[in-house]
């Protein structure tokens, strides 16, 4: 638990350094705004200042696709597998640290999750802190995640002239001694981090018109709420919005079968409860039919359901979800909208 | 005893077909697995004695409907293979114009001798067991497809929008892009296929079964996007569904 | 990307040998499974497994057997998809992979010493069974039972010998209705709730067990809170997509429940305002 210093001059090479060390995936302009993990070899490809990517970093810890179970039927072999890959994840903003903090409850939850765990060790995380507020979509202040709040192995904050590195973990402790660019930060670095905390707390507001500690409240009569009766119009069912949620960890389960019909794998992959054949069932009886039941389990399932398991809203304040909705449908309005009805 | 299967085309362009000979490693696989004994594309025999009718087209002519009557007739099981042959495909822009009128401006003079009827996928014709859907075909698809028919089982492509798909692969959506796509009504199972190589979802695999119409209204009204500019895009591959309810039942 | 072998994998799959099937009804087959090395499943009543055909796919189904039967179970699949279309192709024999038993099922513990009436409609039989002949071969633990089944016709109703040897019992009171009946047919002819009202009970040693399609819970309980049970006292066992079994998946997400983990037995009392539940 101690803060170093790595000068902007050295950022370069403290990324080259890394990528000495394992492969390391990091925010990279994709174009029209948009930003993407990939794999990096140097600091140059890298967008410091970048909005939440198109996916979060959820895809390293979960991935779009993974294998379970391999199988060889006329041996009568199944062998539970995981794939897994060794990486450095820099520039985790704390929206994203905070997804990752709500996906480590729920698969370590009972029964706990071999592949999740399992990856996730393999896994080091570093954390980049946002100075100011990403774009108009995001919410994180009244979730909490604007400032940091561990989940990470180090985590940069930007100053004047070079990044104040807080360094959280043994792991972090090794890329330090691997990487040989970090120094001791003094007074006056700690200084400049507590102007950037001071100047955050001036920027950043609740972005809805309720309390951090209501939101839970809000749901609790909002199930009959005729915003969903809107959204049930707006929404097209494209499954966009769970797809990039960071803490959206819906999957579905295939088989696959080779040629051989013989050998052949059971693979989870992402699913989305906004799909039409989500919760429906082999007789055909579909328990959330509509398009505005399907978005209110989405809500409830950041802001009420969790907060009942696992006592954290699992919205992140991201606001990837009102970003990619061509539909336009906006968290920050949905939630006014329900306060607004509420007041009536 | 391997299954004998047999290609057959109606009104296309044959690419499809050219997937398939195209295959690569994985067609000598399926030559391991099944008896190909009619494909006029690539060999020059011939049989009238097949299990699995594969079949590339649409339905254009009483001819076509009698010929495809007889190979449901012969075959144990149909596939339907590509977009003229699933959804009636680019063939079914025809169904836009009155017959005599669109024969006319292709054939000219010679429009007597090209008796026409409103273009048809072919399960609006006969029984279709398996659908392979795209254009062209996609070939992780065919495979899929063919192993569920060697296995007696049904094939079910997902029945949710290409934008499922397409958020996964981490594309940057063409919406943002400023072009219209129309991924968000489309079928997915095509692991958004021409999205990855930088081209918009022309709507190929067909519509999904429950289309949000308010909902696309509101999204084209806020791209400012012409309503009759989208239905033309549909129409492009997907005309023919609005005959959908004549479909045989058998 | 590397690949580990993992040994405390949820999806780890046993092997289950089919020792005895039989086609019920053109739907619905029975399937008699033991796991390898004679393991026993170690199910409460009404919990489920999750059964699969590696390279097909995997659905729960639940165990309709009682665990007082050791060395094998019981299923019944009815044929609705790609699954349970290969799961009725495979006979005496054949193996399928099996995971689980997964959910809570019915707490036997608090039942014990208490009256009660199960109520099951159509496939609702299949899990009810487990409980129904648990109770039975542990007589002496419980105190009375009613059995009221319903079905659309007589050809519907599965295990009828086993059914006729409850009817036959003078310690079970029982009694069944179908919605179609045949010539033969002696017993009633209506919904099932039409049999409720005739049963003399004491609501608050009396415990409701109403398994059946999701169209039944409404009414039946309705019917069952007329005769004063109360709330906590009335449990269903509720059908939904799963594809894990282990609280994750989502798909079987009830609001805050998870039906695969916190269910597939529920109380009235805590799915009561539970609006997608029944």
């Amino acid at each position: 638990m101690r803060y170093l210093l790595l000068k902007k001059e050295n950022f370069n090479d403290f990324i080259s350094a890394l990528a000495q060390i394992e492969k390391v995936v990091a925010p990279v302009a994709a174009g029209y705004k948009n930003f993407s993990f990939r794999e990096v070899k140097s600091g140059k490809e890298i967008s410091v200042k970048y909005i939440p990517t198109i996916l979060p970093p959820k895809k390293y810890f979960m991935p779009q696709k993974e294998k379970l179970i391999e199988f060889n039927k006329a041996e009568s072999l199944f062998d539970a597998v995981l794939e897994y890959e060794k990486m450095i994840i820099f520039g985790v903003h704390t929206c994203d640290l905070a997804g990752i903090q709500c996906l480590d409850m729920v698969f370590s939850d009972k029964p706990k999750d071999a592949n999740y765990l399992g990856r996730k060790n393999k896994l080091i995380i570093i954390g980049l802190e946002c100075n100011d507020y990403c774009d108009e979509y995001a919410s994180c202040k009244v979730v909490d995640n604007h400032i940091p709040n561990g989940g990470y192995d180090l985590f940069f904050t930007e100053l004047n002239d070079s990044f104040i590195v807080h360094v959280n973990t043994g792991l972090g402790e090794e890329i330090v001694e691997k990487t040989r660019l970090l120094v001791p930060a003094e007074q006056k670095h700690l200084n400049e981090l507590e102007d950037v905390r001071a100047r955050k707390r001036e920027i950043f507001k609740d972005e809805v018109n309720v309390k951090h500690a209501e939101l839970a409240g809000l749901f609790d009569k909002a199930f009959d709420s005729k915003v969903w009766d809107d959204l049930d119009k707006r929404c097209v069912a494209c499954g966009n919005c769970t797809n990039v949620c960071p803490t959206c960890y819906c999957f579905d389960i295939l088989d696959n079968i080779n040629l051989d019909f013989n050998t052949g794998d059971r693979t989870r992959g992402w699913d989305s409860c906004q799909t039409e054949p989500f919760a429906k069932v082999a007789g055909g009886e579909n328990f959330r039919k509509t398009r505005g039941a399907r978005q209110r389990h989405r809500y409830f399932r950041k802001f009420k359901y969790p907060v009942e398991r696992y006592s954290r809203y699992f919205c992140t304040g991201c606001g990837r979800c009102t970003r990619t909705c061509m539909a336009k449908i906006s968290l920050k309005e949905t939630i006014n909208a329900l306060a607004a009805e509420q007041k009536k | 005893m391997k299954p004998k299967v047999a290609f057959f085309d109606f009104t296309c362009c044959e690419g499809c077909q050219l997937q398939m000979a195209n295959f690569g490693e994985t067609l000598l696989e399926i030559l391991k697995l099944v008896d190909v004994v009619t494909f006029r594309e690539v060999m020059s025999e011939r049989s009238e004695d097949y299990d699995i009718a594969i079949i590339e087209g649409s339905i254009t002519t009483e001819h076509d409907v009698e010929r495809i009557k007889k190979i449901r007739e012969k075959a144990k099981v149909v596939i339907a293979y590509g977009s003229c042959a699933t959804i009636g495909g680019i063939n079914g822009m025809k169904n836009k114009f009155p017959l005599d009128e669109i024969k006319e401006y292709v054939y000219k003079d010679g429009a007597k001798y090209f008796p026409t009827i409103l273009t048809r996928p072919v399960h609006q014709v006969v029984k279709v067991d398996y659908f392979i859907n795209c254009c062209p075909v996609y070939p992780p698809e065919i495979v899929k497809v063919l192993k569920a028919a060697l296995q007696g089982i049904p094939y079910e492509a997902p029945d949710y929008a290409v934008c499922v798909e397409c958020k996964l692969n981490e594309n940057v959506c063409m919406y943002d892009k400023g072009i219209t796509c129309l991924g968000p009504v489309t079928k997915a199972g095509c692991n958004s296929w021409c999205i990855n190589n930088g081209n918009i979802c022309y709507g190929c695999r067909g519509m999904v079964s429950n289309p949000a119409k308010t909902g696309q209204m509101d999204i084209l009204e806020k791209y400012k996007i012409p309503l009759d500019w989208v239905v033309n895009k549909v129409d492009m591959y997907n005309k023919p569904r609005e005959l959908e309810e004549e479909k045989p039942k058998k | 990307m590397k690949t580990a072998k993992l040994t405390d994998s949820e999806y780890l799959i046993k092997t289950g040998k089919i020792l005895r099937t039989k086609q019920m009804t053109k739907q619905e087959k029975y399937f008699e499974i033991a796991l390898a090395g004679g393991e026993n499943l170690n199910h409460e009543p009404g919990q489920f497994v999750m059964v699969s055909v590696p390279g097909v796919g995997e659905a729960p189904i639940s165990v309709s057997s009682s665990p007082t039967k050791k060395g094998s179970f019981e299923l019944v699949i009815r044929k609705a998809g790609k699954l349970t279309g290969v799961l009725h192709n495979l006979e005496a024999s054949d193996t399928v992979g099996i995971r689980g038993p997964f959910g809570k099922g019915f707490p036997t513990q608090i039942l014990e010493g208490n009256d009660l009436i199960f109520v099951a409609g159509g496939l609702g039989i299949v899990p009810l069974r487990s409980l129904i002949n648990f109770v039975i071969d542990n007589r002496r633990d419980f105190g009375e039972v009613h059995i009221l089944l319903g079905c659309k016709t007589p050809q519907d109703m599965l295990f009828g010998d086993e059914v006729e040897g409850w009817s036959k019992r003078t310690d079970v009171n029982f009694s069944c209705t179908v919605d179609r009946a045949d010539p033969d047919w002696k017993g009633n002819i209506g919904l099932i709730t039409s049999l409720i009202p005739g049963v003399t009970l004491d609501p608050a040693r009396t415990f409701g067990v109403v398994v059946g399609p999701p169209i039944m819970y409404k009414f039946v309980i309705i019917e069952l809170l007329k005769k004063n049970i109360p709330e906590r006292q009335i449990l269903v066992s509720l059908e939904r997509n799963m594809k894990c079994g282990v609280g994750k998946c989502g798909h079987c997400q009830i609001q805050n429940y998870y039906c695969c983990k916190d269910g597939p037995v529920f109380t009235y009392e805590q799915i009561k305002y539970k609006k997608e539940a029944i």
